[in-house]
């Protein structure tokens, strides 16, 4: 256990923050920055004293409050300014002896509003919590926002993982322990979308239309929007919600800001070393090279991938970023540059225990089998790389377009080594083992690119209209994924000493996929302003018309050494060729229906009217029609069933927000909205892929899912950044997607189909969100509650007194997967800005959830209740460079799954291969250790 | 003189009672008619396809005496609604990587005189151990698809019929006209437990996976024999959930695992426990080829199969009877005894119960469970590890033509009939230790062309030979 060290550190390091601040008492000048407009606290601001040619500064707290101590009695000059906004002329403040305090409130003005009406405030302030509140509070719908200043504060480098920041958020992670989805309100990722900066991007996912939300490095962020009732505006494919990526945009003067940091994570070590791996040359197949028809032989193939395995014992990460600014032309063009590079190394240490496709009736119905026992290590080597460029241009006042680019690119080193205990109790006992050892080396590339061309015009006082070009591409491969395996076969004595082993069986798979969505797309909006009666409306119409191309290309060489060839450890000896010689031909890839094209036309209109009937209610409602055409094709021949088809469907989606203020800073919200979700791609196309415990395979029969969702929320901002939210929801789903298995010929041969299922699933519940600033000490939590139910037919399989063993369908009502019932963050923050220092403590809590459904009663997958404690902080150095720290993960949690099985039930012989066990009614059967992660590194802003 | 004239007497003497018997006999010439066959199956050319459409559905008869061709990579469809019967003497030379689909009914009704063929011509039988290396011995290589029987097909019958070179993978497209799973190479499934599978007389040659997959199904294996099944892996006649019925008299030599396994695993919704019946059966060199760890040789119960197995013999298998206890067979529905097990060698006599599995002794076992103090010693339990020295080569079963302990080859090496004889000597120990009292469990027709034409009674010798003859013909 290497973590108490560690923690020891991080202790110090408090203290040594804690020596730094000084507290004084004697004469003091002290006030507020507030907005000259709204009377907001300006968080930030720097302010200046100066008596006698004798400077000093300090800056606003998160209230706005400032204060100079210790100051000798005599007249102070006095001003202020901050980013975006005007400098105050100074002011003569006095200070007398035997007076202890005098008060000075400045206001500053806007310099926005001086420039242009159409140029929209500066950096510092659009990035900032005060801005994310303001939009929060007068978006007509309900949503959370991040700021930019937030997020840069947070523990994470990548969006997924501040993601898990946001109110009702939880998120699902990869084999590294590295967020991946969000799953918004207890629904999973497939009923949320992903929008940059408004606009719907494609997904580089190889069979979905969610987008892993890890590939995008969080800096490159202007602020972070969970979007949870939709307008007609939008587009009606969230269930869940929306999670819209605003992106850095043109300040309104020069600004450079740069950031390296490097760190390391503690799961390696010399015990435990990282596997790093060149990738293959080979980036296509050899049927992509020399097409379907090429015989591939062994000599085609190249190992690198395999053969070149280093360890190394602690991998060193490293990140960097930068962003450049500014205006020209009299202001009139702005243009951002923002670049982000990141590589790390994380792993993760995982056991699991693999079920039989079915479970035993004895001794107890449904009792769980388990065939395999895996122990297995990740290194996983990450390298991001985003891009990102605004151009605006503005013509004059009412005419204004902007070209926004976006380029990410990830690459994903993955090396996992595998042992695999095999057929417990079938095929091993204590005295005869049967063990897989593999080794894999995944490479996976992703890449995004989106292209929007956006204008907007202003054509007289009642008519707007806005339009975007997009042209986007989203693409995922794996090239040449190679796997060697071989079995053990090891007898053991009594005692347990291994008296023989036959090694042997060895395989080698050589492996591409890959995978390309290209959108091009044409959203138009036209907004009118007319007064009815004495009433100001708005008015909106508009639409979209998207064209998609999808294709996607699979293919797996398998290659053996001859079961009878046995493996002495070295690798380049082993005979590897086909079984047959014309299984190394493209044409007979048994995956040739995971070869396909979608093609899918979207279009949709809507009309929105936004009125108030009095001056605090608020109303916005519509309706959207939502067209969706798609087709696919597939390389199967014609005798196979499901080759080729087409899909149309129309959806009529209606929605209402009303939004009452009680005061200034208090809204009442409620909602109703329609929503759809589409099936994804790899679902709808009759596609085979190998899963994890079941081949998983697409239902060209699927239909889409909808649902009603119906919010209310009460909202109140007190102060710059403080905010109470206090929400409820209520979802109705119709058509769920849920996975079951199913026959596929054999008993053998048994696949997970996603498949609508009959009964409709509800999910409701209620979010706390509570954000208060106390002087330099801030506190937030938020807590969401949620509680869905959907009812399947399930397996029970048991042994009848006069039938024997028998299987039958029984009804089960569970939780959606996914859904956690709890959810909750907690998160201190400590910003002084006269110490130039913020830190922040951040943890996050996600309830007992339903990680995998299982096809039998009663043996679902749960995720026991995860913990996970992270600690950042950003110290002002000089001026303007700064020092930086994220730690994640202080206390090692895990992530562990178990079955509600009482473990003590399961037979002897596989009670010699459960392992460690802690809760007497439950079996578990997976564990996922991360360790820490460290990163510290220099920030210079300009 | 005298002899030429004895020998003329005596020689008409017998044909004046030959003669008699002829003038006493009687003579009939009653016209029958059989309706020619409503479809017969066209022989004159092959049955072809094209490489875009692999499909050729065929219904009706194939006539005796025919040899019919089935071109390379064509996918023979007998559609639900339909019944392909082959009359005795019918060769169908199945082209390579071609397949046979049963959706509806398939009778291969050949007899003792007139057997079927159902095989990829060509290829030579290297039957004499070692006769040929096993990675050129064209027995492994799955020559064709197989007979896939999809899940409407409700009935299967194979009567003296000889199944040969089958195995090859089935691939997506014909695994998808079959409704069969993927990855198959097995070279006959069946998947129907609606459905009956009858298999008699007849004769499995080579294979690549389990050559004979029943993932449910009413079944009937009798007198069958079986050679060179299973490439690396494999159990000869895999049973899965939802199987019931018999397998008698079935001789198996140099299958790769097992020669009989039953199993519970994956029984559909309505579908009944697996419950077979094994009695009579011989296992020669069983379980060599497969390259796993204790997988078993001759008999294997597992996953929830009930069942009995009685008057069996294991020759020289890997393992030895095998029930396995997790996931554990249904053991308080599973009886077993009067079963015989010969061993060369240490390493195969101490298999005789595996170690690590719960196989029960029975004191009707061969060799006797109480042979020595090691064998079985005091306090044995239930899949330990025993010394069975005292076992090695007793009680030899005086085969006909296989001298036992073997020489000159590895145990593996014995995978084909070849000139051997399984049939018992009298003086053989086996000779009347075989327990009568079982019951076959018949679920099929009985029928002499849409069933099983007979069910043979368990045997008063073990084995698939019985001294009077019953039992296996070939």
């Amino acid at each position: 256990m290497a973590y108490p060290y560690y923690f020891k550190k991080i202790i110090l390091l408090l203290l040594f923050i804690a020596a730094t601040c000084t507290f004084a008492f004697a004469q003091e000048i002290k006030g507020k920055v507030l907005d000259a407009k709204t009377s907001e606290p300006l968080t930030g601001a720097t302010i200046e004293i100066e008596q006698a040619g004798v400077k000093r500064y300090t800056s606003a707290n998160l209230n706005g409050n400032f204060s100079f101590k210790n100051l000798k009695p005599g007249n102070y000059r006095v001003s202020s300014k901050y980013i975006g906004y005007v400098s105050s002329a100074p002011v003569e403040v006095s200070v007398r002896d035997g007076q202890t305090v005098a008060t000075q409130n400045i206001l500053l003005k806007d310099a926005s509003t001086l420039v242009n009406e159409v140029v929209v405030a500066g950096q510092g302030n659009r990035e900032s919590d005060r801005s994310a509140r303001s939009l929060e509070k007068n978006a007509p719908m309900v949503e959370n926002i991040l700021s930019a200043k937030t997020i840069q504060l947070l523990p994470d480098v990548t969006v997924a993982n501040a993601l898990q920041r946001v109110s009702g958020v939880t998120i699902q992670r990869s084999a590294s322990g590295e967020g991946r989805y969000a799953i918004i309100r207890g629904m999973d990722q497939r009923y949320n979308s992903t929008l940059v900066n408004g606009i719907k991007i494609p997904s580089p996912d190889p069979a979905y239309r969610f987008v892993p939300m890890d590939i995008f490095p969080s800096e490159m962020l202007e602020r972070l929007e969970v979007i949870k009732a939709l307008t007609p505006s939008m587009e009606g494919d969230a269930i869940g919600g929306a999670m819209n990526l605003v992106m850095k945009s043109a300040p309104d003067h020069f600004i450079l800001s740069a950031n390296l940091s490097g760190g390391f994570s503690t799961l390696f070590s010399n015990n435990r070393p990282f596997i790093s791996f060149k990738a293959s040359p080979n980036s296509k197949s050899p049927a992509a090279i020399n097409g379907n028809g090429y015989g591939a032989t062994f000599a085609d193939f190249n190992n690198t991938a395999i053969t070149s395995d280093k360890n190394q014992t602690s991998p060193f990460s490293s990140t960097a970023g930068l962003t450049i600014g500014n205006r020209f032309l009299n202001n009139k063009l702005g243009v951002v540059l923002s670049g982000s590079y990141q590589n790390i190394y994380r792993g993760s240490n995982s056991k699991e225990l693999t079920p039989n496709a079915q479970p035993s009736p004895l001794p107890l119905a449904n009792s769980p089998q388990f065939s395999d026992a895996y122990d297995r290590t990740y290194s996983v080597q990450t390298q991001r790389l985003g891009i990102h460029n605004k151009i605006d241009y503005i013509f004059d006042s009412k005419n204004k377009i902007s070209l926004y680019n976006l380029y990410i690119h990830q690459n994903e080193y993955e090396s996992r080594m595998t042992s695999d205990t095999l057929g417990l109790g079938l095929n091993s006992t204590l005295l005869n083992k049967q063990i897989t050892i593999s080794n894999r080396s995944q490479l996976t590339r992703q890449d995004i690119y989106n292209s929007t061309l956006h204008g907007d015009h202003t054509l007289s006082n009642l008519i707007r209209v806005n339009w975007d070009g997009v042209y986007s591409i989203a693409k995922r491969s794996q090239p040449d994924r190679t796997e060697f395996a071989y079995d053990a076969n090891r007898s053991l004595n009594s005692s347990g000493a291994i008296t023989a082993e036959v090694d042997n069986n060895t395989k080698l798979s050589h492996h591409w996929e890959s995978n390309q969505d290209k959108d091009f797309a044409g959203y138009g909006n036209i907004i009118l302003t007319p007064k009815i009666g004495n009433l100001n409306a708005e008015i909106a119409i508009g639409g979209l018309y998207r064209h998609k191309n999808r294709n996607a290309d699979y293919i797996t060489y398998s290659l053996n050494g001859g079961k009878a060839t046995l493996f002495s450890n070295n690798f380049s000896s082993i005979p590897f060729a086909f079984t047959t010689a014309a299984d190394g031909i493209g044409s007979n890839n048994p995956d040739l229906q995971n070869n396909y094209t979608v093609k899918e036309d979207d279009n949709a209109e809507y009309i929105q009217l936004k009125f108030n009937p009095f001056e605090k209610l608020q109303i916005l409602g519509g309706v959207r029609v939502e067209n969706t055409s798609q087709s696919y094709a597939t390389q199967s021949p014609a005798t196979v069933t499901q080759r080729s088809g087409s899909i149309k469907y129309t959806d009529v989606l209606p929605s209402i927000h009303l939004k009452y203020a009680i005061a200034d800073n208090q809204n009442i919200r409620a909602s109703y909205n329609a929503s759809i979700s589409r099936p994804g791609f790899g679902e709808i196309v009759p596609y085979k892929i190998t899963g994890e415990y079941f081949d998983q395979v697409g239902n060209p029969f699927l239909k889409h899912i909808t649902a009603d969702n119906y919010d209310a929320r009460y909202e109140f901002f007190s102060g710059s950044s403080d905010q109470l939210l206090i929400g409820s929801f209520y979802k109705k789903i119709y058509n769920p997607i849920e996975f079951f298995v199913v026959r596929d010929g054999g008993p053998s041969s048994q696949v997970i189909k996603p498949q609508n299922d009959d009964g409709n699933a509800t999910n409701y519940g209620f979010e706390a969100l509570a954000t208060k600033y106390f002087g330099v000490i801030g506190f937030s939590l938020n807590y969401t509650y949620t509680n869905s139910k959907i009812t399947t037919s399930k397996l029970l399989y048991y042994n009848d007194p006069t039938l024997g063993l028998q299987q039958k369908s029984v009804d089960q009502t569970r939780p959606l997967q996914g859904q956690a019932k709890n959810v909750g963050n907690a998160s201190i923050l400590f910003k002084s800005g006269k110490l130039g220092l913020d830190i922040q403590v951040a943890f996050v809590y996600t309830g007992e959830r339903l990680t995998q459904v299982s096809p039998y009663a009663n043996l679902d997958f749960y995720q026991h209740a995860y913990n996970q404690l992270d600690f950042s902080f950003e110290k002002n150095i000089v001026k303007r460079l700064s020092f930086y720290g994220k730690i994640n993960n202080l206390t090692n949690a895990a992530s562990k799954i178990y079955l509600k099985y009482p473990h003590g039930s399961l037979d002897a012989k596989q009670q010699e291969f459960i392992g460690k066990q802690d809760i007497t009614a439950q079996t578990l059967v997976q564990s996922d250790y991360y360790k820490t992660l460290f990163l510290g590194g220099f920030r210079y802003k300009l | 003189m005298k002899k030429i004239i004895y020998i003329l007497a005596v020689t008409t003497s017998l044909m004046s009672f030959y003669g008699c018997q002829k003038w006493k006999g009687e003579s009939t010439d009653i016209y029958s008619y059989t309706p020619p066959a409503a479809s017969p199956v066209d022989a004159s050319k092959p049955l072809s396809c094209t490489t875009a459409n692999t499909v050729i559905p065929v219904k009706g008869t194939m006539l005796s005496g025919k040899t019919y061709t089935v071109n390379d990579g064509c996918d023979v469809v007998i559609n639900a609604t339909d019944t392909l019967l082959m009359q005795p003497g019918v060769t169908l030379n199945m082209g390579v990587h071609s397949s046979l689909i049963v959706l509806g009914t398939l009778v291969s009704n050949g007899s003792k005189d007139q057997p079927n063929y159902i095989t990829n011509p060509g290829n030579i039988k290297y039957d004499a151990p070692d006769a040929i290396a096993q990675k050129a011995d064209s027995a492994y290589v799955g020559r064709w698809k197989g007979i896939v029987g999809g899940p409407t097909c409700n009935l299967m019958v194979l009567r003296w019929t000889h199944v040969e070179f089958a195995g090859y993978t089935e691939g997506k497209a014909t695994s998808t006209i079959a409704g069969s799973g993927t990855g198959n190479q097995y070279s006959i499934l069946f998947a129907n437990y609606k459905g009956s599978f009858i298999m008699e007389d007849s004769w499995l040659y080579g294979g690549v996976d389990d050559p004979i997959r029943i993932s449910a199904g009413k079944v009937a294996f009798f007198r069958n024999t079986f050679e060179k099944n299973g490439a690396l892996g494999g159990d000869c006649l895999n049973v899965k959930g939802g199987t019931v019925g018999t397998m008698a008299y079935n001789t198996f030599i140099g299958t790769a695992t097992n020669g009989q396994k039953a199993s519970n695993k994956g029984q559909a919704t309505g579908a009944p426990q697996t419950n077979v019946v094994m009695y009579n059966n011989t296992f020669i060199s069983g379980g060599y080829r497969q390259t796993q760890s204790g997988r078993g040789g001759c008999i294997n119960y597992e996953e929830g199969a009930a069942g009995m197995y009685y008057n069996n013999v294991a020759i020289n298998c890997k393992f030895g009877y095998r029930v396995v206890g997790s996931p554990v067979a249904d053991i308080a529905h599973l009886s077993y005894g009067s079963n015989y097990q010969w061993a060369d060698s240490l390493s195969v006599a101490n298999q005789f119960y595996p170690t690590g599995y719960i196989t029960q002794p029975q004191t009707t076992d061969i060799p006797s469970i109480t042979t020595s103090a090691k064998y079985l010693p005091a306090g044995y339990k239930l899949g330990d590890i025993y010394d069975g020295t005292d076992v090695v080569q007793k009680n030899n079963p005086m085969f006909v033509n296989f001298p036992l302990p073997t020489t000159g080859h590895p145990l593996a090496s014995y995978n084909a009939m070849s000139t051997f004889n399984f049939h018992l000597q009298a003086s053989s120990p086996l000779v009347g230790k075989g327990n009568t009292s079982i019951v076959p469990l018949i679920v099929v027709p009985l029928d002499k062309i849409y069933g099983l034409s007979d069910a043979t009674p368990p045997g008063r010798d073990l084995g698939s030979y019985q001294l009077d003859g019953s039992g296996n013909k070939h």
